[in-house]
């Protein structure tokens, strides 16, 4: 057996069952946790909390006025990053494909050219946001290996991808190998990690939005 | 070993101009990847060479390996290489049978012990005493242990010998295994390919002929000229594969067009071999050129890679009996941690106090 | 084939013709020959056309028959020849582009002088012992 045969075999079977198992621990887990009763008056209608729930997954991306000027960098870095690898991976034809191959569902791809330039900035602004993370006091003394780990086993699978799309530095079939494996390997991490925000941010943002719109907070 | 006329006073007394001889070394200059200006020296070797005898068994095979070096000679020189070199033992093709056919293949190993080339095609069984596949009662791996012992290099042909093949596809009934898993001794030379392309024989028997080793090998024992590049990089339709324009379906546009077929399952990126070249039936087309992927078939273990219609960018994915048990294990352990939490966060209930 | 196809089948056919000039070059100045092993590369059939094409044709055409037959034609560049040589069934065993005078197949191997030299002397003393027999 080789490694590519491991990493489109066992190895994907293994990441997949990883990945299931611990998304819906921590799904259930979260939602059979005992909830505060709410004994106050809702000032919000239910569409009126639904409405703040979903302006809140938005709103939250765009940073108060008062803090942009100091995080500013941060969060373009972040939005390149963000953007950068969604495009990357809903965009890039043998991403469509692998999708295709699962569910069914297939797009039109982008060209490999935007694509390859999308990587670019995606894998610079990685590196970029490491930089920050080390160089910035607090950020030093905030950071946790959760969060190198996280950074890690998603910045492999960037470079890998581009180097297999240049097909360069090593074979091919050595090259696919080593990506599909460190795709594995973000699968087995997310449930665990950091990462999870990836899966979570939509729920808590829009669960507190809910909230804040039943108590008649800003969203 | 007796000595024998060259091959190019053979040449000469069957009527061949050194003219067709350099003619023909041109050709295998092209086939096996040197530079065409070597031509002339291999065209000089060759005409010095003296006879070699090849001893060819079959083992666990569909003889298609045969069928296609067979059906490849062009009719005179290949056919009079095979001819010097004298086949002196292959039981498909060869007139005797039986005992005198037994009788012939000691004669030949006798007469050129420590010289010949023996030639395998088709795996070996190992299992229950390797029962499943006898000549003359005795078992293909006491053949091969006993014939390559005397053997100056063992050409392991087609990928059935060179790695096991079919029969050892899962999940390998017969124990299947390839000449490279029994034979550690002696120089191998793979040819892999199910079947392998003729020219890659023909190329690898002359260079041994005109000088005298064998061609450079890969790590997987793979004569370099021939099986150095993947399919992917040798192929015409590669243009297709760098823009993005692939086929989705067997019948569509982009099937049509003649555009990759990296979606519909081709393994050319992972395979290596030199049909994307040489082609087949001299020349004719190949699976790719004819509208199907490659399905790898000069690699290892190439049967159990999965299907042949899933591409790289895909592989096998867990069954929904696994990723049901997977979410149900995975709700079980969130409602025990959530119920565990419950059970620390209930604050004891206060005592009532006694008052008087 | 579509456009962007035979913009690639350009691009490769103006390469070749790139080191074809080249090694032109190297036979005038030094008197070098050399040839390009056309299967060795992977050109689809429109691109050899393409190529053939692009090369043109000269004055000069020679069939071979050794073991199959053989067409070695000088294209519109003298020096510059296309041969292509064909197996006894008519399967192409050999494409080249030979930068070189002659191509060296088309000049008789001295082995091949020295056999018809003896199969001559034959031919010629029966000759001489016919004539002398009808004096």
């Amino acid at each position: 057996m080789t490694l590519l045969d491991f990493a489109r075999g066992i190895g994907l079977q293994i990441a997949m069952l990883v990945l299931i198992v611990g998304l819906c621990w921590r799904f259930s887990a979260i939602l059979l946790l005992r909830q505060r009763p709410q004994l106050a008056l809702s000032r919000a209608s239910l569409l009126g909390q639904i409405a703040g729930g979903a302006a809140m997954i938005f709103s939250r991306s765009v940073p108060r006025r008062s803090f942009r000027r100091r995080i500013g960098i941060s969060i373009l870095l972040s939005t390149i990053f963000h953007v950068g690898l969604f495009t990357i991976i809903f965009g890039g034809a043998p991403h469509i494909l692998v999708i295709h191959q699962l569910i069914g569902l297939s797009w039109t791809n982008l060209p490999k050219g935007v694509v390859v330039i999308i990587s670019g900035l995606t894998l610079a602004a990685m590196i970029a946001m490491l930089i920050r993370r080390i160089v910035h006091p607090v950020m030093r003394l905030l950071s946790t290996a959760d969060d190198y780990l996280t950074w890690l086993f998603v910045f492999l699978p960037v470079v890998t991808g581009i180097l297999l799309s240049g097909e360069t530095i090593a074979g091919y079939e050595t090259l696919l190998a080593l990506h599909i494996l460190s795709v594995e390997m973000m699968m087995i991490w997310l449930p665990f990690g950091k990462l999870m925000h990836g899966v979570l941010v939509i729920a808590s943002r829009g669960t507190m939005g809910f909230n804040f719109a039943r108590k008649g907070a800003a969203t | 070993m007796v000595e024998s006329e060259t091959l190019g006073e053979t040449l000469q007394r069957r009527g061949f101009s050194r003219r067709s001889l350099l003619k023909f070394a041109i050709a295998m200059t092209s086939s096996l990847a040197l530079p065409p200006s070597v031509a002339p020296l291999m065209a000089a070797n060759l005409a010095r060479a003296r006879r070699r005898s090849v001893i060819w068994l079959s083992f666990q095979e569909c003889t298609g390996c045969l069928e296609t070096l067979l059906r490849s000679s062009s009719p005179t020189i290949d056919a009079l290489i095979f001819d010097f070199i004298s086949l002196d033992y292959q039981e498909a093709l060869m007139a005797a049978a039986g005992t005198a056919a037994e009788r012939t293949l000691r004669e030949a190993v006798a007469a050129n012990k420590g010289e010949y080339l023996l030639a395998i095609d088709g795996s070996i069984p190992t299992k229950d005493g390797g029962v499943y596949s006898l000549t003359g009662g005795r078992s293909n791996h006491d053949m091969l242990m006993e014939f390559a012992a005397d053997a100056k290099a063992v050409l392991a042909i087609g990928t059935c010998a060179a790695y096991g093949g079919i029969p050892k596809a899962f999940p390998n009934p017969t124990g299947a295994v390839g000449v490279e898993d029994l034979v550690t001794d002696k120089p191998i030379v793979n040819i892999p390919g199910c079947p392998p392309v003729p020219e890659v024989l023909s190329g690898v028997l002359v260079h041994f002929i005109s000088f005298g080793k064998l061609p450079d090998l890969d790590d997987r024992k793979r004569p370099l000229a021939y099986f150095g590049t993947t399919i992917h990089d040798q192929c015409y339709r590669r243009p297709f594969y760098d823009q993005g324009k692939f086929a989705k379906s067997f019948d569509d546009e982009g099937a049509r067009q003649g555009w990759c077929l990296f979606e519909l399952g081709c393994k050319g990126p992972i395979t290596h071999n030199a049909c994307a070249s040489l082609k087949w039936n001299g020349g004719t087309s190949f699976p790719i050129e004819s509208g199907h992927g490659c399905i790898g078939c000069s690699e290892p273990d190439f049967w159990d890679k999965g299907s042949f219609y899933t591409s790289l960018a895909g592989g096998s994915a867990t069954g929904w009996r696994n990723a049901g048990l997977a979410a149900a294990v995975g709700i079980a352990s969130g409602a025990a941690a959530a119920l565990s939490s419950k059970l620390r966060a209930e604050p004891a209930k206060p005592r009532p106090e006694n008052k008087p | 084939m579509t456009d962007l196809a035979s913009l690639a089948d350009d691009g490769l056919v103006d390469a070749l013709l790139m080191e074809v000039a080249a090694m032109l070059g190297r036979l005038v100045d030094k008197g070098e020959t050399a040839s390009i092993d056309l299967r060795g590369l992977p050109l689809s059939f429109s691109c050899i056309a393409n190529l053939e094409q692009r090369l043109g044709r000269g004055e000069i055409l020679v069939q071979l028959d050794a073991a199959g037959r053989s067409e070695l034609r000088e294209t519109a560049f003298p020096g510059v020849w296309w041969t292509q040589h064909c197996d006894e069934a008519g399967r192409v065993i050999a494409m080249l582009i030979e930068v070189n005078t002659i191509p060296d197949i088309l000049r008789a191997d001295p082995i091949d002088m020295a056999a018809s030299l003896r199969r001559l002397a034959g031919v010629t003393h029966h000759a001489a012992f016919r004539q002398a027999s009808h004096a």
